[in-house]
This record gives structure tokens, sequence and C-alpha cells, in this order.
């Protein structure tokens, strides 16, 4: 199966997992930050490869990025991508320090880590039992840099095979005032040779590809 | 005045003086670049992968470092530009995550250097500068006026360096 034998049935199947992985995913971090976590429709894109960095907010913007690889029954990518600010409002609220110690000692970046570990083993395990599938993910690689830096390598992968990425992306944020707003985005990036996998244990949704 | 053209992944663009060429957050990719100081021609491409392999999708051949250099090649001496007088600069080809390196052995981003040099090599072109490899992030903005590369990073506060 390609990517562009994916039909509308798909792309809402594809929707419908994410709002569920998606769901215990913000459950697992409105507990950690304490304060609740609002999740924006997601949204299903299938993008040339040159255009993913604007989905990001465009190529030069500094983001704090965490990327996963799923494992077992289907694989593809998980990224993160927080806003610099919103990582650092983590970091100090999880580790209650000050912000000026600054993210990006060692204890910071764990943090971070753990944080898109917890966020993408509760969307697997969510997706997972859903469909009856298993799925894991590997330990987080994390970059603080441009947005088109920090993601190209997952473009190189996908280029091997093709132009286009889908992206499966769910943006959210929290509750608090201004100072303490946490935001990101979540990104899932089946591999083309998985979709098949996910697709029909969605429920014969292949009999009329 | 300047203009300035923006060159998405896997493309490439050739322009002549005065406009400027401009690509946005290297990371593991290669940004080349092409110029012919004599007619102020010159190109630059943003490449993903070395060269095809079999089983590779290539119906897009400017995302290859091989490619994009022959094919930059004949645009340009099709504007103009002298062959003998090519002068090029590769700058990009990082490894984001030492964690990845590990795992796979030698980078994408290193392999992409390795090809570049080794097609540049094939094909006579001096490499004039670069900057590559490490573990950040890079953009690029390339004057044909002057032939001058500027590389601009963001990893522990903001650089600029011209090549």
């Amino acid at each position: 199966m390609t990517y562009k034998q994916l039909t509308e049935v798909h792309l809402d199947a594809l929707r419908e997992i994410s709002n569920v992985g998606m769901g215990h995913a913000a459950t697992a971090l409105s507990q950690m930050v304490g304060q609740t976590i609002h999740l924006h429709v997601p949204k299903v894109v299938l993008a040339d490869i040159a255009d993913v960095p604007d989905l990001l907010g465009g190529p030069e913007q500094v983001v704090v990025g965490i990327t996963l690889q799923v494992r077992g029954d289907a694989r593809g990518n998980i990224l993160l991508v927080f806003p610099l600010e919103s990582a650092e409002r983590m970091v100090s609220q999880l580790l209650s320090r000050d912000r000026e110690c600054g993210l990006f000692d060692e204890i910071g970046i764990s943090t971070v880590k753990e944080v898109g570990n917890i966020l993408a083993s509760s969307y697997l395990g969510a997706m997972g039992s859903l469909l009856n599938l298993t799925l894991l993910p590997s330990i987080p690689l994390l970059a603080n840099d441009m947005a088109g830096a920090v993601i190209d390598f997952l473009l190189i992968e996908l280029s091997e095979e093709g132009n286009q990425a889908l992206m499966i992306e769910t943006e959210f944020h929290g509750s608090g005032s201004d100072e303490k707003l946490i935001r990101g985005h979540f990104f899932l990036m089946p591999d083309p040779a998985s979709l098949e996998v996910i697709t029909s244990a969605v429920g014969g949704l292949n009999d009329n590809a | 005045m300047t203009t300035r053209e923006r060159v998405g992944i896997s493309e490439y663009r050739t322009a002549s003086a005065p406009t400027e060429l401009v690509t946005y957050g290297l990371g593991s990719c290669l940004g080349i670049t092409l110029y012919d100081p004599g007619s102020g021609v010159g190109g630059l491409a943003h490449t993903l992968l070395p060269k095809p392999k079999s089983g590779m999708d290539t119906s897009r051949p400017t995302k290859f470092v091989d490619m994009s250099i022959r094919l930059m090649v004949e645009d340009l001496v099709g504007m103009g530009a002298s062959r003998e007088r090519l002068q090029a600069k590769i700058f990009g080809g990082a490894n984001m995550f030492a964690a990845l390196q590990e795992a796979i052995g030698e980078s994408i981003g290193q392999r992409n250097i390795n090809c570049a040099r080794e097609i540049l090599d094939e094909l006579g072109i001096p490499v004039a500068a670069e900057d590559v490899g490490g573990n950040y992030g890079r953009t690029l903005v390339f004057s044909l006026e002057s032939g001058k590369v500027t590389v601009k990073s963001v990893r522990e506060g903001r650089h600029e360096t011209v090549y």
C-alpha cells in the first residue's frame, strides 16, 4: 500500500485512532504539569516532503523536537514539537526550578525526553489496545534547533521510497495563564509499508481500497 | 534590487547576479552551491540522499546529491557559465542526534558529504569552501553577486559565518 492509495475512509480512521491515542497522552501530560491539556481536532496531512518544515511553523523556527521510532506490528515515527518557551516552562514546572537555570543542562534534556517518552507510550498504548497491535516507542531523541534541521532525517528516510509524508497531527495547549501556557504539536508519521497493517486493523477497511 | 529565491528540500535553483538563493534549516541534508565567478551564474541544491540505490524512488532526481550536481552543471553551462571556472561549496550533512549515529554507523549526513566530494572530484570541480558535519542546523544565503555563502546557525546562540 502506498500513501496515494489512501481513501477518505482510511483518513477518517487514522484521525479517529489518533484522537483516542492523543486523549490518553493528554491525560498523562495534564497529570504531569498540573494543568488541563486541551486538544485541537486532529489533522491528517499528506504533504510533499519539501513542504513539511512549513507545517511545523517554518524551517527556521527554533523548536524543541523529540522523535521516537514506532516499533512492533507497525512502524513509523512520532514527532513532538514544542516552542522553546513551552519546553522551558515544562522543565521548570516539572523540576520546580527557576527558568533562569536554562533548559539545556543534562537534567532539563532528560526531563523533556521523558515527557516525550510518556506521551508516546500512552498514545501508542491506547492505539495498540484499540487495534490489537503491539506498538512500542524507541528511546527518544531530542534536538533544539531550526525545525527544518530537527526533522530532515525523517524526510530523508521517507524520500528513499517517495516524495510524500503522511502526518497525523494534533495540536495541544494547556490552560494556564499566558506566562505558563504550554503548547505543542504531536505528529504520528506511519511508514507506507505499515499503512496496510493499521488500516486493516481498523476493521476490514482494506476491502474497498 | 536584490531578489531572494527560496530553494526547498529536494530541489535546486539556478540564477544569476544579483539574485540571492536561500535554503533553510539543513540538518543531515546537504546544501551544494556551484558558481562561476566570471559570469555571476550559479546554483544551490538542497539534497537528502547520496545517490540512488536499487529499490529507491527516483521520480525526483534532485533529491540526490549526485544527480543534483550533474543536472546543475548542465543547466549552468546552458546559462552561459564556464564549465572550467565552476567552483563548489558544500554545507550541512550534520548528525543532529548523537545516539542515532551509534546505532547506524556512518551517518547519513556523512554519506552525503562523501558523495558530494566524490562527484565533484570526478567532474573536476574544486571545493572552494565547506562547513559540514557537527550536530546543528544551518541556513544558507548564497549571493550570486559575490559568490559568497552566509551560513546561519542557532545552536547555543545565533551565529553567522561567510564562506
